[in-house]
């Protein structure tokens, strides 16, 4: 038998192989994104706020770097029970906050009898950020299905005092326990109206917002950095 | 007197690779316009970033200025801030430096929802250093900070 020549690979699609691959790895990758805590400064304000004193969970450190909870020391891993027992505790509790009850009747009420005093004194500030409280708080109903939620009162506030020697480091951490203490309610109550954990949530979906701002608002993130002093 | 020859048939050409490089062009062009570099880097200052459990992402495509506080290098408890590239000797440095970047068109449009200051602080820094350059933030109007941190397994 007479030998054949061997014919050649057409290697011409190879080239749409590889740009195939290319293109699938490039739009599946992303890049890590930067990790990082939020905060956002007070305004420049000489008024000094009254707080009630109960309405305040107040977080001490020292310059050695020891934490104090309401004015006993006590544990940086004890700050988030503290914050979730600020947010979450049994109504008429000592010490603690009572909470303002949210339901369709009470924001619909209290939304029109704000618009109506902003339409005798439409200057006046402070209607205009209850108004805008309340609407928001409206919208987490709706979120709900209707169902009413209790919230801390707007003045209620988890409060940082930090001493100009305490370390960057505490402060962080302090934040972080926060956070954590928060985001642990966030999730629980998320995973009880959406099925969904509130971490699972993205910001960049309409109706994932919603839910986001909803849940913001029976736990919001309240908190006050007082001003740097010593501390014992 | 047909320039074209018919008939005859020829044999068949090979797939033409030339607009190949064009495509690889594009490509690159198209990557090398979207991509967001991870961070910025200092050399100026020795800095040891916290590790925190809740941590968020970064937004992309923010407008920033970026503040590093920092020891200064082989020295012991020195720390200064640096500014975008330059260490800072006077904390009104901070404000001036604001002030000049709001007035850009670029900046401006966003200073409410896009802008940022960035922290990178090293964890033995002391807090009165960060108050300080927070206050000339506050003097600015720039209320928007965010801490970069390592994120804690």
């Amino acid at each position: 038998m007479a030998k054949r020549e061997v014919e050649e690979i057409n290697a011409g699609s190879m080239a749409d192989i590889a740009f195939l691959l290319l293109i699938f790895f490039l739009i599946t990758t992303t890049m890590n994104l930067p990790q990082v805590q939020e905060e956002r400064l007070p305004q420049k304000s000489d008024v000094e706020f009254l707080l009630n004193e109960k309405n305040v969970l107040q977080i001490m450190a020292n310059k050695n770097d020891k934490i104090g909870i309401e004015g006993e020391f006590a544990e940086l891993e004890d700050i988030q029970h503290a914050v979730i027992k600020f947010y979450q505790h049994e109504d008429g509790a000592r010490n603690l906050p009572s909470y303002i009850e949210v339901d369709k009747a009470t924001c619909e009420d209290t939304i029109e009898s704000l618009e109506a005093a902003l339409a005798v004194y439409p200057d006046a500030a402070l209607f205009k950020i209850e108004l805008d409280a309340w609407t928001r708080r409206l919208d987490a109903v709706n979120a709900f299905g209707g169902s009413g939620f209790k919230t801390l009162p707007n003045n209620a506030t988890v409060s940082i005092q930090m001493d100009n020697s305490t370390k960057y480091e505490t402060y962080m951490k302090v934040l972080d326990q926060i956070m954590l203490g928060l985001n642990h309610l966030r999730d629980s109550l998320c995973v009880d109206k959406f099925n969904v954990p509130f971490s699972k949530l993205n910001d960049k979906v309409e109706s994932d917002k919603q839910k986001i701002s909803a849940i913001r608002q029976v736990y919001p993130k309240k908190i006050m950095k007082e001003k740097n002093r010593s501390v014992q | 007197m047909s320039k074209f020859s018919k008939g005859k048939k020829k044999k068949e050409p090979g797939i033409s690779t030339a607009a190949l490089p064009d495509i690889v062009f594009m490509l690159l062009f198209f990557f090398m316009v979207t991509t967001v570099f991870k961070e910025k880097e200092t050399n100026k200052l020795e800095i040891d970033k916290v590790a925190i459990k809740e941590t968020i992402d970064l937004e992309k495509n923010i407008k920033a200025a970026y503040f590093w506080i920092g020891r200064v290098p082989g020295r012991v408890d020195d720390f200064r801030v640096q500014l975008d590239d330059d260490l800072i000797n006077d904390y009104e440095e901070i404000r001036d430096y604001l002030v000049k970047l709001r007035k850009n068109p670029e900046y401006s449009q966003v200073w409410d929802s896009r802008f940022f200051n960035v922290f990178k602080v090293d964890k033995k820094t002391e807090m009165r250093i960060v108050k300080k350059v927070q206050d000339e933030l506050k003097e600015a109007e720039a209320f928007k900070v965010v801490y970069s941190v390592n994120k804690e397994k």
